[in-house]
């Protein structure tokens, strides 16, 4: 043993390092921790949450053209697109849209399979629900999003 | 009787030497009370200072900044199912709590708050505190062995093996102390607490200074097998949450539980004081040799009011910055009430005749308030030792430095003393 090394074990530095350390975290700027819902945490911009039908910003359309790839892409078979034929334009129209939330595990391959940007896995993270059946949304809800109750600091 | 209530009040003694059956009886309340309070903020202040320590907030929900916690926490332990389980000693199993808590509370009657502000002066007060806070391990051990069941009873042991091991190593840095308050003309020392802090005012210095390493040394293996004796981190093998669930109190729910938790924060409480009283001067006031003379005494007795208007102003920072939400107008107002009572003892802390009165009560507290943050923040800092490391601490190394440093007291004390 180095003299150096029996210095430090006599004057108890690395204990005393050990102590300057927790007394410094004290520092309230520190805190890493958040109130959940006063406080809304950060969350990662690639991260993949509760799916959204998006619309159409100026004619409220949806972009859906219910190709039904996203259905063919999803690995659990829980996303199930059904579309009507308009007579007049000869194209395909969305009527609903269901997706199984409770299956879902967030693969995000729908979301790839989308050739209009219509299905996205968006940050929204609060997908609890009361039902079983809370947790299968249909068009409606998937054009809303969740809303959950927001608390404000 | 009129005489018998006010009299004491010009007495310089404590109510024990007066023999005032009344005051001592005022005493007692007054020190369980200070001492059920202590051990509710000290509940709330580990677990903020820890929570600040891991980077945490602590609790935040229950009151502002979680104040009311230790109170819902108490009412949470009261309404308790009380669980007794059936393979129990019953008797054993109701009595030990109560031990713990009658052995770490008569303890408090020697501890000298001011020159008389004590229950009552023995002549082997510190005997009488080494002696009666030991036998908290015979609570220890009817605990794990009446619970019968395996974990306690291999807490209960752990804990009495260490308790038992550490004591010696404290008793030589005690006697060490003690023999350091015979360095007078009479040549004899005292086992008072009052006459130990009395014999440090004497020779005009704190013992921890005195006979510069011995003093240090013999405080540092005290403050080290204090925190052994009380069973707290890093020498919390007895209560290790990873290994024995909770140690000897496993089986334990509700109101006996709480007492545990009573008893073990007022024994922290206890050891702090004798290591106050044996090194650090007890009551007295920092530099009170040095700098003396009508200035600084009156700059120092401003300090208890200073530190309340203090805690005030947090307070008041606080709120001020408390989230300005409908729902939160309660909780503000109660922080700003808080805050107010706080600037309010602070204002009555400097009303000249409780100023002097208060003196000596404030400086033993803040020493004792000093350790008491040292156990917390030794508890978020270090990991637990292994039995085995914690008994080679004690025995080879703690025990043998004990013994050198009570002879090279005893010899500088005679050589040069």
């Amino acid at each position: 043993m180095g003299v150096n090394r029996f210095l430090r074990k006599i004057f108890l530095v690395d204990l005393l390092q050990g102590l300057a350390l927790t007394f410094r975290y004290q520092d309230p700027r520190e805190i890493y921790t958040e109130q959940y819902p006063l406080q809304r945490p950060q969350v990662a911009e690639r991260y993949r949450g509760a799916p959204r039908l998006n619309v159409n910003a100026e004619t409220n359309e949806t972009l859906c053209i219910a190709c039904d790839l996203c259905a063919l892409a999803c690995p659990e078979r829980l996303i199930i697109v059904s579309s009507e034929r308009n007579e007049k334009t000869r194209r395909k129209e969305l009527t609903n849209f269901t997706y199984d939330l409770s299956r879902c595990m967030f693969c995000g391959l729908c979301e790839d399979a989308c050739p209009t940007d219509a299905l996205e896995l968006t940050q929204d993270f609060e997908l609890a629900n009361y039902t079983r059946e809370g947790a299968i949304w249909d068009r409606q809800t998937l054009e809303q999003g969740p809303q959950p109750t927001v608390y404000k600091r | 009787m009129r005489d018998y209530v006010l009299g004491y009040l010009d007495s310089t003694v404590t109510p024990g030497e007066a023999g005032n059956v009344l005051w001592a009886l005022i005493y007692i309340v007054l020190i369980f009370t200070g001492v059920s309070i202590a051990v509710m903020s000290m509940n709330w202040l580990e677990r903020k200072i820890l929570a600040h320590m891991q980077v945490r907030l602590g609790p935040m929900r229950v009151g502002p900044h979680g104040l009311l916690q230790p109170i819902a926490d108490a009412i949470k332990l009261l309404i308790k199912e009380d669980i007794m389980p059936a393979e129990a000693d019953k008797a054993l199993f109701w009595m030990a709590p109560v031990v713990i808590v009658i052995t770490s509370f008569a303890v408090y009657t020697v501890i000298p708050f001011g020159p008389a502000h004590a229950v009552t002066d023995m002549n082997i007060g510190l005997l009488f505190m080494l002696g009666v806070s030991s036998l908290s391990v015979l609570g220890i051990i009817m605990a794990g062995w009446a619970s019968n069941s395996h974990y306690p009873l291999m807490g209960a042991l752990r804990s009495s093996a260490q308790m038992v091991s550490y004591e010696v190593a404290m008793g030589m840095a005690v006697v060490s102390a003690v023999l350091m308050t015979s360095m007078n003309a009479a040549g004899t020392g005292t086992l008072s607490m009052i006459g130990i802090v009395q014999a440090q005012e004497q020779q005009q210095i704190w013992f921890i200074f005195k006979f510069f390493p011995l003093g240090l040394l013999a405080f540092f293996i005290f403050a080290v097998a204090m925190v052994a004796e009380t069973n707290r981190a890093p020498f919390d093998l007895p209560e290790a949450e990873s290994e024995l669930v909770a140690g000897f109190h496993t089986e334990y729910s509700g109101f006996r539980w709480s007492l545990f938790f009573l008893a073990e924060y007022a024994a922290m409480i206890a050891v702090s004081s004798i290591a106050v009283t044996l090194w650090l001067g007890g009551w007295m006031r920092p530099f009170a040799h040095l700098l003396n003379g009508r200035t600084w005494e009156l700059t120092f007795s401003a300090v208890p009011a200073l530190t309340f208007f203090v805690l005030a102003a947090l307070a008041a920072r606080a709120t001020i910055r408390f989230p300005k939400h409908p729902l939160m107008r309660i909780q503000r107002i109660g922080l700003a009430g808080f805050g107010a009572v706080l600037g309010g003892i602070g204002l009555v802390l400097l009303v000249p005749p409780v100023r002097d009165r208060v003196q000596d009560i404030s400086w033993f507290t803040f020493k004792v308030a000093v350790f008491m943050y040292m156990y917390i923040w030794y508890r978020g800092t270090f990991p637990r030792y292994r039995f085995d490391q914690l008994m080679q601490l004690g025995w080879k190394f703690m025990i043998p430095t004990g013994i050198a440093v009570l002879i090279g007291t005893a010899l500088v004390g005679v050589l040069w003393g």
